[in-house]
């Protein structure tokens, strides 16, 4: 049986400033099988960041086991963590983190460009990944020149390009107006459909709902 | 990732801030630019300096008399009289020397027509424009019979002959040295100046001649020796200082009483100090390249902060620390190198434009162009290193939380 996409077994992430221990991630055990889409919903505070970031493999558990597609992520190093990012997962941000005066498409290329890919391939896939989004005329765009809802379809063609296992998407409508909010919503649920496998984190239970199964988080707690 | 990539990737990001580019590149710019300038300077000077002393004469080795003494005081040097034609005569007879030339030197009044200069008048012979390098202009140099007979025949350097108004035409003419009618037969080419010895206001004249009418005596002023071959020289020296003692009836520990002087010996000095001077100049040059590597690390550390977010979604979606590194490092490194390239552009102008101005070749080693670049490279690699770990070791959470 192929392992759970998402794997948090126990895990604790306690901050320390100074003396004090700050717990943000409770004892959470959190499964996500290829192909589903999950909602992580919680207020502000409640500790979705820091679950993001170990998800996303930008930080370590301080307790319990954590495995993505199948690998552990104790004792990586940064540079093994940056090279599980770069295969496993598609970043979608609240503030679409676009690299400014750079085009769509060399955006949506630059994963590929960490992952050693040549640059004609780069940009035969950034461009087909695009023209499956609706952006095949926003190509050499700048997002200064892009609407909000614009970027965030760059952001998750960016997050796409690599064809990794998991989209983690945090608050990608935040940003945007409830117009550009829906057709992003759809575009996920899209590729929900398409097979892929989703984990989005928001604090709007109405954004979460696009989702097809919902955990709740509160004071570094996960409830389904 | 290739180096082409990382290139690419450094230049288009300096094209998207060219006006900062091109300051920060300034400091380099200026930097090799002055040293290839500098370098280029002291190497035309060297070379100027050293044709003109070449021009001197080849092989050149001047006798001139030593300091006469009466009692305990020690006159000038050359003030004594114990060189004499036979001297010039016995020195021709050694092996080693090629040609020599007795020198009696006295100045005078030279007037033609209604113009008159004072000048040098230096009686020799005919072996004496092979010796110092002189070439004919015009006419006739003395010739063997005219010194045997001492004719009263003069050939003037080109300054002396300006001086004159005396031109090709005036070949044959009567000019009038001291008082006396001389006949001119030739002119000579201009040679230049040594140092502030101009070497073409001279008039030539038959040294029997000069003994007949001016000074008097069987003594000389000088002896200049041509030596058969450069090798040669020391052993030359040896011989004519072992001749001329003999001759003068020195032995033991009594001192000479004439001096020689090496035209190899002044070479030497010349270029050693030129070469220092070029070292020195380099030197302070440099500084302003590592002032302009400064430069680099100031932009490329504000550059940094600017971009702390960029490099935290770089590092999100999958850069190693070391592709950050390298990626920070390579645009340092195209700064300097490019910075590297303008300068030495703006080196070969201005060292070209000074070069035509002083009046010698331009100079360019290829090695000093190569080691340009090189060295404005390895500025950019120094310098560049620390701000590209700053960026390497950015946290992608708080980078990319960084406003």
């Amino acid at each position: 049986m192929t392992p759970p996409i998402v794997d948090l077994d126990h895990v604790w992430r306690v901050y320390r400033t100074g003396r004090v221990e700050v717990p943000a991630l409770v004892d959470a055990t959190l499964r996500v099988r290829p192909g589903e889409f999950v909602a992580i919903v919680g207020p502000s505070g409640s500790g979705k960041t820091t679950l993001m970031n170990v998800v996303g493999c930008l930080d370590r558990p301080t307790a319990g086991v954590y495995a993505i597609a199948g690998t552990p992520v104790a004792n990586l190093g940064d540079d093994d963590l940056a090279a599980l990012r770069s295969r496993t997962i598609g970043f979608v941000f609240q503030s679409f983190n676009l690299l400014p005066r750079t085009s769509a498409l060399e955006n949506v290329a630059t994963p590929l460009l960490y992952q050693g890919v040549g640059r004609r391939e780069r940009h035969t896939r950034a461009t087909a990944v695009l023209e499956r989004l609706g952006l095949g005329d926003r190509l050499s765009h700048e997002p200064s020149e892009l609407s909000g809802g614009q970027q965030q379809r760059v952001a998750i063609a960016r997050a796409l390009v690599t064809e990794p296992a998991l989209i983690l998407a945090d608050e990608p409508t935040g940003n945007l107006d409830s117009h550009s909010g829906a057709e992003v919503l759809a575009l996920l649920r899209a590729l929900h459909a398409a097979g892929r496998t989703i984990l989005l984190i928001t604090h709007d239970p109405t954004v979460a709902a696009a989702a097809g199964r919902q955990v709740h988080i509160a004071d570094g707690r996960l409830a389904a | 990732m290739n180096l082409l990539e990382l290139v690419r990737l450094a230049l288009a990001r300096l094209g998207s801030s060219r006006l900062r580019a091109a300051l920060t590149m300034l400091g380099v710019i200026i930097g090799v630019a002055s040293v290839i300038a500098l370098v280029s300077i002291g190497q035309g000077a060297t070379s100027g300096i050293t044709a003109s002393l070449e021009g001197l004469g080849t092989n050149l080795l001047t006798v001139t008399p030593g300091a006469s003494r009466s009692g305990l005081t020690r006159g000038a040097a050359g003030s004594s009289t114990t060189l004499t034609l036979d001297d010039a005569n016995a020195i021709g007879e050694i092996e080693t020397v090629g040609a020599v030339a007795p020198e009696l030197t006295t100045q005078s009044l030279v007037v033609a027509g209604s113009q008159n200069t004072t000048t040098t008048i230096v009686g020799t012979t005919d072996a004496y424009l092979g010796i110092r390098n002189y070439s004919l202009w015009q006419g006739s140099f003395l010739t063997d019979a005219a010194v045997a007979n001492s004719l009263r025949v003069a050939v003037l350097g080109a300054t002396t002959a300006d001086d004159l108004g005396l031109g090709a035409d005036s070949i044959g003419t009567q000019i009038s040295i001291g008082g006396l009618p001389f006949q001119l037969v030739g002119i000579l080419q201009p040679k230049g100046s040594v140092g502030i010895a101009n070497q073409d206001d001279l008039v030539l004249v038959p040294i029997t001649a000069v003994r007949h009418h001016f000074v008097g005596g069987d003594n000389v002023r000088a002896i200049d020796v041509s030596v058969r071959s450069a090798d040669e020289i020391p052993l030359a020296e040896a011989q004519l200082e072992q001749t001329l003692r003999a001759r003068h009836g020195l032995t033991g520990a009594a001192s000479n009483d004439f001096n020689i002087a090496d035209q190899a010996q002044l070479l030497d000095t010349v270029s050693s100090i030129t070469g220092t001077l070029t070292i020195l100049l380099a030197g302070i040059a440099s500084i302003s390249l590592v002032v302009g590597g400064i430069g680099i690390m100031n932009i490329m550390l504000v550059s940094v902060r600017e971009r702390t977010r960029e490099i935290g979604i770089r590092k999100a979606v999958g850069a190693r620390r070391g592709q950050i590194l390298l990626q920070f490092l390579v645009e340092a490194v195209t700064l300097s190198v490019l910075g590297g390239i303008a300068g030495i552009l703006l080196g070969v102008l201005v060292s070209a434009g000074i070069a035509n101005a002083a009046g010698w070749a331009l100079v360019l080693q290829p090695a000093t162009l190569a080691l340009a670049v090189g060295f404005s490279a390895l500025v950019g690699v120094v310098f560049g290193v620390w701000p590209a770990r700053q960026a390497a070791v950015l946290d992608p959470i708080a980078a990319l939380r960084y406003e």
